[in-house]
């Protein structure tokens, strides 16, 4: 799903109610900026890169819009609830949940991989956006923590793992990965999935089970 | 005051200002009027030490790390007992100067990312300075050949993450409670799951004293 695939249909046909010319002029305006921001940077996109993109008026922006921000909230969500769907399809029908976390995984790092500009909006540009954007990102990271937390299920030892275990692991692949992001190397990021695997299923069934079924999964 | 003297105290006044905005409304969304305002400078007074907004930026994360960096470095370098101790003074270290330097510190591990390339490879260098405290203990490791290559530079994220989900919530007061956590999780690939437990209860009591 390359950004200018994102919304756009062909404008003017006719038969559309007002409010289906309305939402895909959203959709337009979403891929418009996700254009814009993978040519020149979130920090200097400005509406008239939006509108351009996007073949629309500014009076249109406004008319879904509030402001670029806004705009580029709504393009994070998709993105986000693009991966969603992903994660949720990949891990279907599995019943392990080693097997489970390793799909899980591979499903997003994949994503990433074959959607650098994508990858690069919501990992990178989104640190930066100002308070909402940094809330939402939050929000979409914290989704996978109930995903790890089943993995305690797993584990042998009495001691109970401490409770930022989830969240310390997670937060551990998502700066790896902005950061190969932010580096231009988001084509790679498939490469880590072996180490990104062994990690998310070490502190659950100990590193040496970890290991071997991290590399059995590839 | 003589002319140096006020030059430097412009300076500082506009490298806070900055911090400040910037923790305040996003690096995207900080604009030069608010950082000359917040500074009490004028235009040409920000002119005279910056070139533009992106340059005290910049300025602003090279010196906050160098601090920091200089600690880390210190605490770990000092500390004489076992690798995982020398690890807890360095992780201590780091919690302490984010705790006191809040806005610094949000600019450097948050902002950075999406502040342009040369921000970013800040942020990366910055954090790539954590695997040398790190790599000496995989020599503790039975298993150690078998460690993942990337596992400090996962680790130096995590890390990462802790502090700036903190900062983010404006909760930097909360960091020194989280300390052990951290270095349990840090010391668990190298030296096992209760070794770690151990070195962080040692931690824990330590601060609670």
């Amino acid at each position: 799903m390359p950004a200018e695939e994102l919304g756009p249909l062909p404008a003017g046909r006719h038969g559309f109610s007002r409010e289906h010319v309305a939402h895909h002029q959203r959709e337009r305006l979403i891929a418009g900026l996700a254009t814009a921001v993978a040519e020149r940077g979130y920090a200097e996109v400005t509406l008239t890169d939006i509108t351009r993109a996007a073949k629309v008026s500014r009076r249109v922006f406004y008319e879904n819009f509030e402001s670029r921000e806004q705009c580029f909230l709504a393009a994070f969500d998709v993105v986000v609830a693009h991966i969603r769907e992903l994660l949720g399809e990949a891990v279907e029908g599995i019943p392990e949940w080693p097997q489970r976390a390793i799909a899980a995984t591979r499903a997003v790092l994949g994503f990433l991989a074959a959607e650098p500009d994508l990858a690069r909006l919501c990992m990178v540009e989104s640190r930066g956006g100002g308070p909402a954007v940094t809330a939402r990102f939050n929000e979409a990271v914290g989704e996978m923590v109930p995903l790890l937390r089943l993995g305690r299920a797993e584990r042998d030892g009495e001691r109970p793992l401490p409770h930022s275990t989830e969240d310390s692991v997670i937060g551990s692949l998502v700066s790896l990965v902005y950061r190969k992001v932010a580096a231009g190397e988001a084509e790679r990021l498939e490469d880590l999935l072996p180490d990104c695997a062994e990690f998310v299923l070490s502190p659950y069934l100990g590193p040496a089970e970890a290991s071997r079924l991290a590399r059995e999964a590839l | 005051m003589n002319r140096d003297e006020a030059g430097a105290d412009q300076r500082r006044r506009i490298l806070e200002a900055t911090a400040d905005v910037v923790a305040e409304r996003g690096y995207q969304e900080t604009t030069m009027e608010e950082i000359v305002r917040g500074a009490k400078v004028g235009y040409g007074t920000f002119y005279k030490h910056f070139d533009d907004r992106e340059a005290a930026f910049l300025t602003l994360i090279d010196t906050a790390i160098k601090r920091t960096a200089g600690r880390v470095e210190e605490a770990y370098e000092r500390e004489e007992g076992p690798w995982p101790d020398r690890v807890g003074a360095a992780l201590g270290a780091l919690f302490e100067d984010v705790a006191a330097h809040p806005n610094a510190a949000r600019a450097v591990l948050v902002e950075a990312v999406a502040a342009g390339p040369e921000a970013a490879a800040r942020h990366e260098a910055a954090l790539k300075r954590l695997a040398p405290l790190l790599q000496p203990g995989r020599e503790l490791n039975p298993r150690q050949a078998e460690l993942p290559k990337s596992l400090e530079e996962t680790l130096a994220g995590g890390i990462v993450w802790v502090l700036s989900q903190r900062l983010i919530a404006g909760e930097a007061a909360k960091l020194r409670a989280l300390l052990p956590e951290t270095l349990e999780f840090v010391l668990r690939p190298y030296v096992g799951e209760d070794e770690a437990a151990r070195e962080a209860g040692e931690v824990a009591s330590a601060i609670s004293a």
